[in-house]
């Protein structure tokens, strides 16, 4: 068994606001492995970034706090650390990526000195080699002519550029887990393609474990080895990238890889949607939080909670539904297969 | 940058000209001028007349005008009709003490303001940035001139700490203590009034700062949160702070009337409303192409500084890829 080097557990959330305290995340559990890569999808709000912001304890800055759980990291609590001793984790040995490159990036240093801020705090690199380490981290992220560049300001590169840098930035002291927060949605697709082989290709180099939170199948498709399914502020579904794309058992993750434009279909038939949009953190629906957009609720669903539980090897859901496993909705599903979904992304 | 400094400078000399033309014209076209302070009552006609030969107010205004550059242009900012000074006589000493005052009250109000803004942004809501808002508050609210004649009646008339005014006493002309003690009341009311802008200012842009991503992640980075506030959000954070500042620069010569009316400060804000009273004209001129020249100064120094600290702006360069 390879050992976890990342285990989310039970972590609950909450943000401040004039309404009083609300919860972000409930009971959320993920574990990632050493080398693997855990996707977290859903929805815009059903709390993905905030439990990425979370165990790198940057909720703290952004108004919200960790109100119980543990984010087990190497046998340690980062849940429960002081601020301080974050520091030294934080950019060392987990790293971090952000959706938006052009706004990660300080306008007024160049990319060389954000390079190479964070060799000098956590390895002690002197300045000269620092910036030697910078150009060679540009290199490794296949940015063309790397001693001009380690010069230039963020504002002088494009969007595709800018993640490279950021990427750069982010593994430079060689982090043993990359959290990348939908680090390929603000940039078109054919540079989408190229930063998703990069981050694959630098994971198997350096041997990272990558969170990758996405609201996007597809890229979840062709990066993930497990998939975490996340409706508003908990985990849904949770498995093999196999298994979620092969036998979703969740009415959302079923609606959800519904809703991707597949190539079989016919010319102008209507994109599959689920109904309704997600409830406000301040407004959950009692019982199941999708009962209300789900097709196929019962009685039960609209009264008790379920919890996460596994029903066959590899795959946990929460669902009143799956207690039966060959219960009746799962009838007429469409199949996924990730190899269909794979295709899809490749031939964007 | 040499081609962006010539084409400012041209720019500045087109300004100026046109600041000259139109004060020139504006001041011979308000009522009332030099004669009406100068005459006594009674004059005959004929006396009238040749005073104003004398004083060449007879020719037209362009001539006038034109005669006024012409000295200029030799240096000569001309002399007053009062006792026939040289305007040179009465201006320098006054622009040196108002820069004195001035200078004072500036650097103080910055060295206090910027360091307290960027606490409040870092407190939001704390103690200090609400004391903040009430100092904002008073300095904005509180007319400079009622507020001068407050410190006034209580520091120097009733405890009797401070001298009421002036810049000197009597006798102790040179001593820096003396001067020292002169200045506190007047760099006080300056000061809370420039703290008031500065300092949320400084808060307010901080605070803009400190939303964005990339303060995110430098966080992310495991940056310590000083260097996070002080490298990664200040730098930013100053950049319309500087141009702010830069733009106050002008009042470092042209002085605050007010506050030096009520303190007798012999500075250039006093010196314009005397003059103006006293229908000075060469002198109210030589004023105004001075502060002129200091708001033109002002704004390319702001410009200067602001291509300095933002590697976006580039000057000289037409729709640059600033983002």
């Amino acid at each position: 068994m390879e050992r976890n080097i990342l285990e989310i557990k039970n972590l609950t959330t909450c943000f401040f606001t004039d309404d009083g305290t609300v919860k972000a995340t409930d009971r959320v559990s993920i574990n990632v492995g050493k080398g693997q890569t855990v996707c977290l999808v859903g929805e815009s709000g059903s709390g993905k970034s905030v439990t990425s912001l979370a165990v790198m304890r940057l909720i703290d800055y952004a108004g919200g706090f960790i109100q119980s759980g543990n984010v087990m990291f190497h046998g340690q609590d980062l849940a429960a650390k002081e601020l301080d001793e974050m520091m030294h984790i934080r950019g060392n040995k987990i790293a971090m990526i952000f959706q938006d490159p052009m706004s990660a990036l300080n306008p007024v240093f160049t990319v060389g000195d954000q390079i190479a801020e964070s060799l000098m705090l956590h390895q002690n690199m002197s300045q000269q080699d620092a910036f030697k380490k910078a150009i060679e981290m540009l290199r490794m992220v296949g940015i063309p002519a790397p001693e001009v560049r380690v010069k230039q300001y963020p504002h002088e590169m494009s969007g595709g550029m800018c993640q490279r840098v950021v990427i750069a930035m982010a593994l430079a002291c060689n982090p043993e887990m990359l959290i990348a927060d939908e680090p390929t949605t603000a940039l078109d697709v054919t540079v989408q393609a190229q930063i998703l082989d990069l981050l694959r290709r630098l994971q198997k180099e350096l041997g990272m474990s990558i969170l990758l939170i996405t609201h996007d199948m597809g890229v979840a498709a062709e990066m993930a080895d497990r998939i975490a399914v996340m409706y508003a502020g908990t985990i849904v579904e949770e498995g093999t990238v196999e298994r979620i794309f092969d036998e979703p058992r969740h009415p959302y993750t079923i609606g959800l890889l519904q809703s991707i434009p597949g190539f079989e279909g016919e010319r102008g038939s209507e994109l599959y949607t689920i109904q309704g949009t997600i409830p406000s953190i301040t407004q959950l629906p009692t019982g199941c939080r999708f009962h209300p957009r789900c097709p196929h609720s019962i009685d039960k669903c609209r009264k008790e909670e379920p919890i996460l539980r596994e029903v066959v090897t590899g795959q946990q859901v929460a669902c009143w539904l799956n207690e039966d496993v060959s219960n009746h909705f799962r009838r007429n599903q469409r199949t996924n297969s990730v190899a269909g979904s794979k295709a899809e992304v490749n031939r964007q | 940058m040499t081609e962006y400094l010539v084409r400012r400078v041209l720019q500045a000399v087109l300004v100026l000209f046109l600041i000259t033309v139109v004060s020139f014209g504006l001041m011979h076209a308000a009522p009332g001028g030099p004669l009406k302070v100068m005459l006594s009552p009674g004059m005959s006609p004929e006396a009238q007349l040749i005073q104003m030969k004398n004083m060449g107010l007879d020719q037209p205004v362009y001539i006038q005008y034109m005669k006024w550059v012409g000295n200029l242009l030799q240096g000569d900012l001309g002399h007053t009709f009062k006792n026939n000074v040289p305007v040179g006589d009465i201006l320098w000493p006054t622009v040196w003490n108002t820069f004195v005052l001035m200078s004072v009250a500036w650097g103080l109000s910055m060295l206090i303001a910027i360091p307290w803004g960027i606490y409040n942004s870092t407190k939001q809501y704390g103690l200090s940035d609400q004391i903040a808002s009430i100092v904002a508050y008073l300095g904005f609210a509180m007319p400079t001139f009622w507020f001068g004649i407050m410190l006034q009646q209580y520091f120097a008339m009733q405890l009797n700490l401070l001298p009421l005014s002036d810049m000197w006493t009597m006798g102790k002309e040179g001593q820096l203590s003396d001067l020292i003690l002169h200045l506190i009341l007047p760099v006080t009311v300056l000061t809370l009034v420039n703290i008031a802008a500065y300092v949320k200012y400084t808060r307010a842009s901080m605070l803009e700062v400190l939303e964005q991503d990339y303060i995110r992640t430098a966080r992310a980075k495991g940056m310590k949160e000083r260097r996070v506030i002080f490298r990664h959000a200040l730098r930013n954070a100053l950049i319309p702070v500087v141009t702010i500042i830069g733009l106050d620069l002008p009042t470092l010569v042209a002085g605050a009337a007010l506050t030096e009316s009520v303190f007798n400060w012999p500075g250039m804000g006093r010196l314009f409303v005397e003059m103006a009273v006293a229908r000075e004209y060469s002198v109210l001129m030589s004023i105004t192409l001075l502060i002129s020249l200091m708001v033109i100064i002002g704004n390319l120094l702001a410009d200067l500084i602001y291509a300095l600290v933002d590697p976006r702006v580039q000057l000289g360069r037409k729709g640059g890829r600033a983002a």
